[in-house]
């Protein structure tokens, strides 16, 4: 894979293509369906953002960015009015994911876990001002929530309680995320890659 | 899976308002408690989505659909009850936990601008096809292309779930365990992840060259199989939406 070689400029670079316009939509289906099956499966995440991740692996930031985007507002219009609030943390996520796999964090796993956590402080530092404003600093995760209460009642800051309140409901679920993308974006034919690859220098092995 | 959304099929004024009117009414609406900032307008705007959900025939599923989230407004009044900053006044000792008054006046006017806002979206979710929200959206000046994306994502989410039974299926008679700790449940999600994704990212590609051969790239205006929903009352409803959201503005300045 040539991804995260490219020089400083390209780190934004984006191809819109019609394919790249159906690549959108397949991405929110993919959060959806993420978060479908983890509630099937009973698993105490949300992981509902692998789609973002993914589509920001294979076709860029601003990609990730507007999957973000529509995925909520999609989601507000559907189904849960409450993530429009949430849009800013999608759209972060979309752009961090984007600019870390240009970076060539997802060239190998200890590396897509970097990415991971780079993506969970980021969807935390844009998510607790929000849960402040909405619901007094509460995330409605049960562990977050009573981490919350016990350091407030031993005086430490709002604003920092309800910012662990987040980190600790984001590292796990965000590091798996990132990771699930990153093991989906490895199957991925390279066909498929290539037609998102910018510039004509990048190596592309030869199938 | 059902399809995506909250949508009832009902007939009812409501439901034959047009979806762009109903928008604009529930974006004003879910706002006003916001911008107005006072627990007697938000108690006024919550009651008035209240009844419109009676109009819309649909009280019944709106409230099941906010069962929910009980859960999580208890433990809002909880915690803010707790730990809310400007807590003074004791009112309720269980333990060695005390609720105060400041606190749980706290989260009784976060939970009233919440219910409002989930209401006031329910007025428009439950009474709107999702897809025909978006088709008069892009009527209204939305771009086609967003239009699409928009709608494919509600073609796309059904026939992904139907495919994901399947998977499952599959990976169960190949002796995937599904049940259990923590730990094998979560290793239950990459099987049927990556199956689904991939393959619904090589249909993409089939999607993305049918589509250019229909001229999906093409420059110029584009004309559309259906004609925009009119409604008599579209003008007077966005009017008196609008109104009062600046009304609620107003009310915050002068007190």
């Amino acid at each position: 894979m040539a991804t995260g070689t490219h020089s400083q400029v390209s780190i934004w670079a984006t191809r819109w293509t019609t394919l790249t316009l159906v690549l959108i939509p397949v991405g929110i289906a993919v959060n959806f369906v993420g978060k479908y099956v983890a509630q099937a499966l009973r698993l105490p995440l949300w992981l509902d953002s692998i789609g973002t991740v993914l589509t920001a692996f294979i076709a860029g930031p601003w990609v990730g960015a507007l999957t973000g985007a529509l995925n909520n507002i999609i989601y507000g219009l559907t189904v849960d009015p409450v993530s429009f609030w949430y849009f800013i943390t999608s759209v972060g996520i979309g752009l961090v994911a984007g600019v870390m796999a240009r970076l060539g964090f997802i060239r190998s796993t200890a590396r897509a876990v970097v990415a991971g956590l780079v993506v969970a402080l980021v969807a935390t530092v844009v998510s607790f001002p929000i849960n402040i404003y909405l619901w007094g600093g509460q995330t409605g995760n049960v562990w977050g929530d009573a981490l919350f209460a016990a350091l407030t009642l031993r005086g430490v800051p709002l604003w920092l309680a309800s910012f662990l309140d987040e980190l600790v409901v984001d590292l796990p679920d965000k590091v798996l995320t990132v990771l699930l993308a990153f093991g989906l974006f490895r199957a991925l034919p390279r066909r498929l890659l290539s037609q998102f690859q910018l510039g004509e220098g990048d190596a592309q092995p030869t199938a | 899976m059902r399809p995506v959304g909250l949508y009832v099929e009902r007939r009812s004024p409501l439901h034959a308002l047009d979806p762009v009117s109903k928008l604009v009414y529930a974006t004003c609406f879910a706002l006003v408690p916001f911008v107005a900032g006072d627990l007697r307008v938000t108690a006024i705007v919550l009651c008035v989505n209240l009844s419109l959900l009676v109009l819309g025939r649909v009280l019944r599923q709106g409230l099941l659909a906010l069962a929910g989230v009980g859960f999580f407004l208890g433990t809002l009044f909880l915690v803010q009850g707790m730990v809310y900053p400007g807590n003074a006044t004791p009112v309720v000792r269980v333990g060695p936990l005390v609720l105060y008054q400041e606190g749980l006046a706290y989260a009784l006017w976060l939970t009233a601008r919440f219910l409002n806002l989930t209401l006031a979206a329910f007025v428009l979710l439950f009474t709107t096809r999702p897809a025909d929200l978006v088709e008069e959206l892009v009527h209204a000046g939305l771009p086609p292309r967003t239009g699409y994306v928009l709608l494919s994502v509600l073609q796309i989410i059904p026939s992904m779930a139907a495919r994901i039974s399947v998977i499952q299926d599959a990976q169960r008679s190949r002796g995937m365990e599904t049940e259990g700790s923590l730990w094998v449940r979560l290793r239950a999600f990459l099987p049927v992840l990556g199956p689904l994704v991939i393959s619904s990212l090589v249909a993409m590609q089939e999607r993305a060259l049918a589509l250019e051969v229909r001229g999906f790239g093409a420059p110029g205006p584009r004309t559309s199989y259906r004609l925009p929903w009119r409604h008599r009352f579209a003008w007077p409803v966005r009017l008196l939406a609008v109104t009062a959201l600046i009304g609620a503005l107003a009310w915050r300045i002068m007190r």
